[in-house]
């Protein structure tokens, strides 16, 4: 039986992750934190690529598989199979969701396209995530994050003014971000079926998530034709001082002044609060006007100290500061212990203890559970055969001569 | 200028709505109207919703009192899916969203305001006076959401600590969204999305090894991300009130927020040690996985993440030679010669105009997209097609092209009904019809500057 907790508020609620890496199945494992009982259907040879992605376990299966497939149990099931595509209508019938992203057009041509699915199940609600939407002339594109990032716009404004454009921190945040959409689209249509009976399916595309979090820049474009450019690590379009500077010990710290208040005590930190008067810099527009030179002045101080002593005097005027952590800094960090941000869990299988994010957001009724980590491929492949479907060993042994589990 | 958008379906343009006339000003809750199903058919299918306003989150009412965006994003997202949202603003200049970015027409409207504050009414009231707050206290009596993002011990001080409007409103789901949580030895550090960035170690990561850290793409990144965390926590707390009666706090650091989603890099160093570097354009996991430079001077991204995916670069660059396994077709063997295999792709680029990379990149199926300005998505036609971008007429300012809303929802597409509302546009509305006060009392807390 899955060990779903009764009094979480997804309790009861079933949900089918037949996608792969992080994307739609983020949205799977927020689900599956707040009482979905979640079931990660996998192709039985290698599974979900995920497994794959970033650095292996004594298991084989990757640290970010066993982090973000948490609280799933793994089905293997061929859908290219037709009695692969049987079962997993079968399956279909009996839950509330389904998280998916097929290239559009894949699960149609295996006949489980949305019309099939909705008939079987019209209470179905359905989770498409793709590189460019289901609609659209490049729907049929591959994307993954890292085109996302530069279809939807941030990864030309990430980088030194002219320079290479980066990676915007990580290369991975289209499909989070993604995820997070997704699960929200779900969680309305949840809502909405309550009400009505009638299911629905979420379209969400990876470039939109990124595009849709620019703040002014369509707008801006669209009234003054304004193009923004990469700002380096100097945000000086509306706000300065606002970026990041190096200490005296090699490290760096983030400083933003988004209002004269700000500077004010930014400048007292410094010990010269006549930098804020009025005549001299004290007024925001004349800050941009002159933002090298109060970079510069910042920039002097930060490095005749070290980051300690920098965020110190910064964090004693309430000027907003911080350092720029690395992992090793954020792990021995006292309040992300506090927030218990950092979960360890043991993974037997593996002789370790992991230690990963813990659940985010927090809730105070009703917090999210961790059951257990990314399961090992078609672990539960039996058991929910028989729990969901009233299958016996034969049928299940027949299945898998077939090479369909 | 804005050439080729056009209007957008998924976007109700309604500038003739006159404010004040939407029903759901009403006390009570809208009825649950269920919708016929066809009998003794043994596969119902859902008739479609026969009235098309009806949106998941139809009769909830959110109250908005934050700044800026981290918060009230996800208050933006409700409303575009059917909440009425009722923004409460300080008298006195309001929101100071209002004046961040790039002015307009109106004084109380930068850009940024008028986008990101869509589909909500504006009500002034001044928190730090008592009358105020037994204001706010009734308001937040007939409301099911109430979103804010102060220093945490903020409200606290105005008497609106959380016993105190749980007293009120047992069925309240608050959201609080704050640079650090609301616990925590730093819970009183002011936090914007610039420092959370840096706090959660996003910041460390952008730009080239050993060279100055960069922004990461956009500044409130992390404000958005805090937002969608704490709109899928206000999503789950509405069901959970909706099964049992009971209301709850939902609590969201934005450095948290940002931390969550950086894949393995907590495992990895909690695992074996290993302290993620800035990758400049590149990435750890995959070759080539990053930026090029075209030879007119524009960029692509290339992201061969599988060997199956480099087998197809290779033949798009007419190379087929270098999928062997022998030389480059397996990924730890990319991985090993990374300068190699990324210089091999930087001439391969560099040869060719950026439109003949894509042409001959997307003919082979390899992964591939432009480095896009905000002028290149503008002449988009797969942006113009998706709807991307949505013309809504803004008051006092005209037409505003603004992102349209995501995700997508087949049966109940979400919805822009107006651009960012005039400073207290719907105070007296509120106080007259929702709280029942009186016209003259009205007057009078208006006089001594409460609201």
């Amino acid at each position: 039986m899955a060990e779903t907790d009764t009094t979480l508020p997804l309790a009861g609620i079933r949900v089918i992750d037949a996608a792969t890496v992080i994307a739609a199945p983020f949205c799977a494992t927020l689900l599956g934190e707040f009482g979905a009982d979640v079931l990660k259907v996998e192709h039985p040879i290698g599974g979900d690529a995920l497994r794959r992605f970033g650095t292996p376990t004594a298991r084989g299966d990757t640290l970010t598989w066993l982090s973000e497939s948490r609280n799933k149990r793994s089905v293997t099931l061929n859908l290219q199979h037709p009695d692969g595509a049987r079962v997993f209508k079968e399956l279909i019938a009996q839950t509330d969701v389904l998280c998916e992203n097929f290239r559009p057009g894949t699960l149609e041509k295996w006949g489980l396209g949305w019309d099939v699915l909705r008939k079987i199940n019209p209470r179905l609600i359905m989770l498409r995530v793709t590189g460019y939407g289901q609609t659209g002339p490049y729907r049929d594109r591959p994307g993954f994050a890292r085109i996302a990032h530069a279809v939807g716009g941030i990864a030309y404004l990430a980088g030194m003014p002219k320079g290479t454009p980066v990676t915007p921190g990580s290369t991975t945040l289209a499909d989070y971000m993604t995820g997070l959409y997704g699960c929200i689209g779900v969680l309305l249509a949840l809502r909405y079926r309550e009400q009505t009976g009638c299911g629905q399916y979420v379209d969400a595309a990876l470039y939109e998530s990124v595009f849709r979090c620019s703040d002014e820049l369509v707008p801006a474009y669209g009234m003054y034709g304004k193009v923004r450019e990469r700002h380096g690590s100097h945000y000086n379009e509306f706000a300065c001082p606002h970026g990041h500077f190096q200490t005296k010990d090699g490290k760096w710290v983030a400083i933003s002044c988004a209002t004269d208040k700000l500077f004010a005590r930014l400048a007292n930190a410094m010990g010269r609060p006549e930098l804020a008067s009025s005549s001299v810099y004290g007024d925001q527009k004349v800050r941009l006007a002159h933002a090298s030179d109060v970079n510069e002045i910042v920039r002097d101080w930060c490095s005749s100290l070290t980051r300690a002593e920098v965020l110190e005097r910064c964090y004693a005027t309430a000027t907003p500061a911080a350092p720029l952590n690395d992992i090793a800094d954020f792990f021995g960090d006292r309040h992300v212990h506090a927030r218990r941000n950092l979960v360890a869990i043991d993974a037997p299988d593996i002789g370790e203890t992991l230690i990963m994010p813990n659940i985010v957001p927090k809730l105070s009724e009703t917090p999210g559970k961790i059951r257990s980590l990314g399961p090992k491929l078609g672990e539960h492949t039996d058991e929910v055969l028989r729990e969901w479907l009233g299958m016996d060993d034969e049928q299940i042994g027949e299945l898998r001569a077939k090479r369909v589990i | 200028m804005a050439k080729g958008v056009r209007p957008t379906k998924t976007t109700n343009q309604t500038s003739s709505v006159p404010e004040g006339s939407e029903s759901a000003m009403s006390t009570e809750p809208e009825v649950t109207a269920s919708v016929d199903e066809p009998r003794n058919d043994p596969m119902p299918m859902p008739e479609p919703a026969t009235n098309r306003d009806r949106l998941p989150l139809s009769g909830i009412r959110v109250i908005d009192v934050g700044n800026f965006l981290a918060g009230p994003y996800a208050a933006s997202i409700l409303g575009e899916f059917g909440a009425e949202v009722l923004k409460v603003e300080h008298p006195i200049g309001g929101d100071p969203m209002r004046r961040f970015g790039t002015p307009t027409t109106r004084h109380d409207a930068t850009l940024a305001w008028l986008s990101e504050a869509r589909n909500r009414k504006s009500a002034t009231i001044d928190l730090r006076q008592p009358e105020g707050v037994q204001l706010f206290l009734k308001l937040v009596a007939k409301s099911d959401i109430l979103i804010e993002n102060f220093r945490p011990g903020t409200m606290e001080e105005w008497g609106l600590s959380w016993p105190t409007l749980q007293a009120v409103n047992p069925g309240l789901i608050m959201l609080r969204v704050s640079g650090y949580g609301q616990t925590g030895p730093y819970r009183r550090r002011s936090g914007f999305a610039h420092i959370a960035h840096a706090f959660s170690g996003l910041s460390y990561l952008a730009g080239f090894p050993g060279e100055t850290p960069v922004l990461p793409g956009t500044a409130p990144l992390g404000d958005y991300i805090a937002s969608l965390f704490g709109a899928v926590g206000v999503l789950i707390a509405l069901r959970h009130k909706e099964l049992t009666g009971r209301g709850q706090l939902i609590d969201v650091g934005i450095y948290e927020a940002v931390f969550r989603i950086l894949d393995e890099i907590a495992p990895a160093y909690g695992l074996f040690g290993k302290i993620r570097e800035r990758e400049g354009a590149g990435s750890f996991v995959a070759v080539p996985h990053g930026h090029f430079r075209t030879k007119d001077g524009k960029w692509v991204a290339i992201a061969c993440t599988t060997d199956k995916m480099f087998e197809r670069l290779a033949e798009a660059m007419e190379r087929p030679e270098l999928a062997a396994p022998e030389l480059y077709g397996d990924q730890r063997k990319r991985l090993a010669a990374r300068d190699v295999v990324n210089q091999i792709t930087i001439e391969w680029v560099g040869s060719l105009t950026r439109d003949e990379v894509m042409r001959r990149c997307l003919e082979k199926e390899v992964p591939v997209g432009p480095l896009n300005s905000i002028a290149d998505m503008f002449n988009d036609e797969h942006f113009r097609a998706r709807g991307n971008l949505a013309r809504v007429e803004a008051e006092g300012v005209g037409e505003v092209v603004v992102p349209n809303v995501i995700p997508t929802l087949s049966e109940t597409p979400g919805r822009v009904t107006n651009l960012g509302p005039p400073l207290g546009n719907a105070t007296y509305e509120v106080l007259r019809e929702l709280l029942d006060i009186s016209a003259e009392e009205i007057k009078q807390l208006r006089a001594r500057k409460i609201i």
